[in-house]
């Protein structure tokens, strides 16, 4: 039992480094996004890998979302980043 | 973007909004149970677009959530068919028009002739009817570069041919020849002596080759020697050469036409009967119930081409007016008849006079039984130069 191992903790090295496309202020594309963590019309506080990344705007919609990647439109005013 | 639009349309697509527990929740649970959501909007109002087929899936990610779903509206091909597909008759009736398309649209129903001039259209489609392409023809049947060769051989003033189909029609497009002017052979090697055309008196000459044997002034007639083929240098020597020259003479001629007073003239009645016919797809539907009248009948037909577009349509009208005649005796009064002879006369001057200066005329007519005999004594100036070969053994 003692030499189990949870494998998650193996596929971490393997995940690719998250993706961040920014268009202007309209339209941020992300890649290797792990959750939703607030949404709201002027903000979206998304989880990549490590760190949380947090856009603020005015009327913002997530386009399209999947399971790694998502589409974030609106009238972009600032981007965070915090651990 | 167009595409997906019109794909998730055609797919179709609910609108449903998120209503109680946490909406960011719900879209992590949605987003790793594979279920793709669009239009995702966040706040009070939280809902977004899902694929009709997958909504159903999406109830266990909400109870996740603890919250609850509500159905805003339902987007696309199926949706807005279903009250349709209840109605047979409309599928039908769709079906049906979908297959006559299909069916019609892999025929040819227009021909058009494009670039003849001097060649007449019917003609060429009476040729094209002939190699089997006519309204209704196969399009498959069609084979463009056997047809141009045929045509090719057919007509031999079409210098270029082309035929093309553009969906239901088939366009002969065609450039006719121009033909190369003819070009003379100065025979140097003819010799030649002018002598007079016509009887006459000489008004004046102008000799480019020959020697001139008449003077102006003279009087010469018919077939009289005017300039001689053969020049006598300095030297005495004679040679001969083909004579050529301007002789404008005086001359005067009597033209006599004739003019039959009795004759039996076929005119209309004024009863006029009208047949229309509909010509669809090749096949001809007559409009009027009136038979094809029997007796004496002048006909005229109007073939009328529907256009749409500058495309012609396999729709065409043919109007055809049957006008009964009726055949008279007439006799021509004295004025009518010099009306007439006047008419020939002056055909007739054309004829024989050509390009002759008329200086004066003087008409006279005469009646004889039932002709009426006109006569004018016509007096012209004109080039009596004629030439006539010498032909030496």
């Amino acid at each position: 039992m003692a030499n189990k191992m949870n494998i998650r903790n193996l596929a971490v090295p393997m995940q690719m480094p998250s993706h961040m496309e920014i268009n202007g202020n309209q339209e941020v594309i992300v890649d290797g996004c792990s959750g939703v963590l607030e949404y709201d019309i002027d903000v979206v506080r998304i989880k990549t890998g490590k760190l949380i990344v947090r856009f603020s705007g005015r009327n913002l919609v997530i386009k399209c979302l999947t399971a790694d990647s998502l589409v974030v439109t609106g009238f972009l005013t600032g981007i965070e980043f915090s651990m | 973007m167009v595409s997906l639009r019109l794909t998730r349309w055609l797919m179709g697509y609910v609108r449903f909004s998120v209503i109680g527990g946490s909406p960011e929740r719900f879209l992590n649970h949605c987003a790793r149970s594979g279920i793709n959501l669009w239009d995702i909007r966040g706040g009070a109002n939280c809902g977004a677009c899902v694929a009709a087929g997958r909504y159903r899936e999406l109830r266990p990610c909400a109870r996740h959530a603890n919250a609850k779903l509500k159905v805003g509206g339902r987007y696309g091909l199926s949706f807005a068919t279903k009250g349709i597909r209840k109605r047979r008759g409309l599928v039908v009736g769709t079906l049906v028009f979908i297959a006559v398309l299909y069916l019609l649209s892999a025929r040819l129903w227009s021909i058009e002739v494009k670039g003849n001039t001097t060649i007449p259209t019917g003609q060429i489609e009476a040729e094209l009817k002939e190699l089997g392409v006519v309204p209704g023809t196969l399009k498959s049947k069609i084979e463009p570069q056997i047809l141009q060769q045929k045509l090719m051989l057919k007509f031999t003033q079409i210098g270029w041919l082309s035929v093309n189909t553009h969906g239901c029609t088939a366009e002969v497009q065609l450039k006719e020849k121009i033909d190369r002017p003819q070009i003379i052979a100065q025979d140097n090697q003819k010799i030649y002596n002018i002598k007079a055309a016509q009887t006459g008196q000489i008004l004046s000459m102008e000799v480019y080759t020959g020697t001139a044997m008449v003077k102006e002034g003279d009087a010469v007639v018919k077939g009289q020697l005017l300039i001689s083929g053969v020049v006598e240098d300095d030297e005495g020597k004679s040679t001969l050469r083909g004579a050529s020259g301007k002789i404008i003479a005086s001359t005067a001629r009597t033209l006599t036409t004739e003019v039959e007073r009795k004759r039996r003239v076929s005119g209309p009645t004024g009863q006029v009967v009208t047949r229309r016919s509909l010509n669809l797809f090749g096949v001809r539907v007559p409009l009027s119930l009136v038979e094809k009248p029997i007796g004496d009948y002048k006909t005229e037909g109007i073939h009328t081409d529907l256009k749409l577009m500058s495309s012609v349509l396999p729709i065409s009208v043919y109007e055809e007016n049957w006008s009964e005649q009726q055949t008279v005796d007439v006799t021509l009064t004295k004025e009518q008849a010099l009306v007439e002879a006047k008419k020939q006369m002056a055909q007739k001057q054309k004829e024989e006079l050509g390009d002759a200066k008329i200086v004066s005329m003087n008409p006279s007519e005469q009646i004889d039984g039932s002709k009426l005999l006109y006569r004018e004594l016509v007096k012209c100036e004109e080039n009596i130069a004629q030439e006539s070969e010498i032909i030496i053994k």
